[in-house]
């Protein structure tokens, strides 16, 4: 309780150092800094692979590009349909309201987007009846993906479903870690199996924070660590046998499927991810697995 | 925060490749984080802060900061003082 009570303490503190760079960065900020931040390079891991840090990114690009069109049936293949269930539950641990602004992040297909947007209207209708209210018109989504093909693809399914885009729908391309909105300006983040992709992840919370209003809810959803032995064992067994073969006879690309199971296993597990959540400034950090830890939904607040 | 709002819609009426309202109001520079303004002669989001130039693809803003390009001075120079014109007009 007191170990509890004394990493909240420390988390306060941390709060308050997060939010000064970006405000002592203010007035003007010349351009060869901005130039100089891209020239700084460290290792980091691609799957398995060591690589430089741009290259990392690259290659992530590389991988998305390569498997947009067919990364909806793959999905569908490799979890059996249980994305979707999962998606789900994130969007509704997230509890969209008429009139939220919401970012999803790595969300570039929209399949998060529509599910918030979905919720949204049945809400609405439910407590007014059927009339669209001034409160739902206010209700906007930002999905923010640094894949321009996976934008294209979330982009075009949006028109399919009649999503008129002016209305609550914008696409943006973007890096999770320096996002492009506002301090406070979003009652909720969500970012669906894309943390595991960025460079720094630390970066990414600093920033999830930022962008969030006080109260404002944080929800990731990740391919996790399993730790039920035999479960585990099974699990194993699949992603580096069956995962890499399946990309390679549905989506033409194994080196891609072989980088992501690789990717899964090199990410924090729950208790880390939910430490460095707690760490980049948010509150009531907590997750919760599901098919034994498969996935993780972790959430935090910005209070 | 309204600056951007003002800045990206004030181009908007008559354009029609303009930032819709609700994106204008909440997009900063991935950098700075500072307002951004809408430079119509080349389609572009321009952060005066850093004195970048962020592309518009086919209505989609592209604010990941490696593919932003620096911006020569003198061309910046001359389209903040007629975007500043513009704005107050």
């Amino acid at each position: 309780m007191a170990l509890r009570a004394a990493r909240r303490l420390a988390s306060c503190s941390r709060q308050g150092r997060l939010l000064l760079p970006s405000q002592a960065q203010a007035p003007c900020n010349p351009p060869a800094a901005a130039a100089a931040a891209f020239l700084h390079s460290h290792a980091t891991s691609f799957g398995y692979k060591q690589v430089r840090e741009e290259e990392k990114s690259r290659l992530v690009g590389n991988v998305f590009s390569s498997v947009a069109s067919s990364y909806d049936l793959m999905n569908d293949l490799m979890s059996v349909g249980l994305h979707r269930l999962w998606k789900d539950r994130l969007v509704s641990k997230l509890n969209p309201f008429p009139g939220m602004k919401h970012l999803d992040v790595a969300g570039g297909t929209g399949d998060v987007a529509f599910r918030v947007l979905e919720r949204i209207k049945s809400v609405g209708h439910r407590a007014m009846q059927g009339t669209l209210t001034a409160t739902e018109e206010d209700t906007h989504i930002y999905v923010c993906d640094i894949n321009p093909n996976m934008l294209n693809v979330g982009k075009k399914r949006a028109v399919e479903r009649g999503y008129s885009e002016e209305h609550c729908l914008s696409w943006i391309q973007g890096d999770a870690e320096a996002l492009s909105f506002e301090d406070g300006s979003m009652d909720g983040y969500t970012i669906a199996f894309g943390i595991r992709n960025v460079t720094h992840i630390e970066k990414a919370l600093s920033e999830a924070y930022r962008v969030l209003k006080r109260g404002g809810r944080f929800l990731c959803l990740e391919l996790s660590h399993v730790d039920v032995p035999v479960f585990k064992q099974i699990y194993d067994v699949y992603s580096f046998s069956v995962v890499p073969t399946m990309g390679e006879l549905v989506a033409g690309d194994r080196q891609s499927y072989q980088y992501l199971v690789e990717s899964i296993r090199r990410f924090p597990n729950q208790e880390k991810f939910a430490q460095m959540i707690q760490e980049a400034g948010f509150e009531r950090v907590e997750y919760e697995n599901l098919v034994g830890g498969v996935v993780a939904i972790h959430s935090g607040l910005k209070l | 925060m309204r600056r951007t709002a003002a800045l990206l819609s004030s181009h908007g009426g008559a354009g029609g490749r303009s930032i819709p309202q609700a994106l204008a109001a909440v997009l900063v520079c991935p950098l700075s984080k500072k307002p951004l303004r809408y430079c119509e002669a080349s389609g572009s989001l321009v952060s005066d802060a850093v004195g970048v130039s962020f592309p518009v693809v086919d209505g989609i803003p592209c604010l990941v900061p490696k593919d932003g390009r620096l911006l020569d001075d003198h061309q910046e120079k001359s389209e903040q003082d007629s975007s500043t014109g513009d704005s107050s007009g």
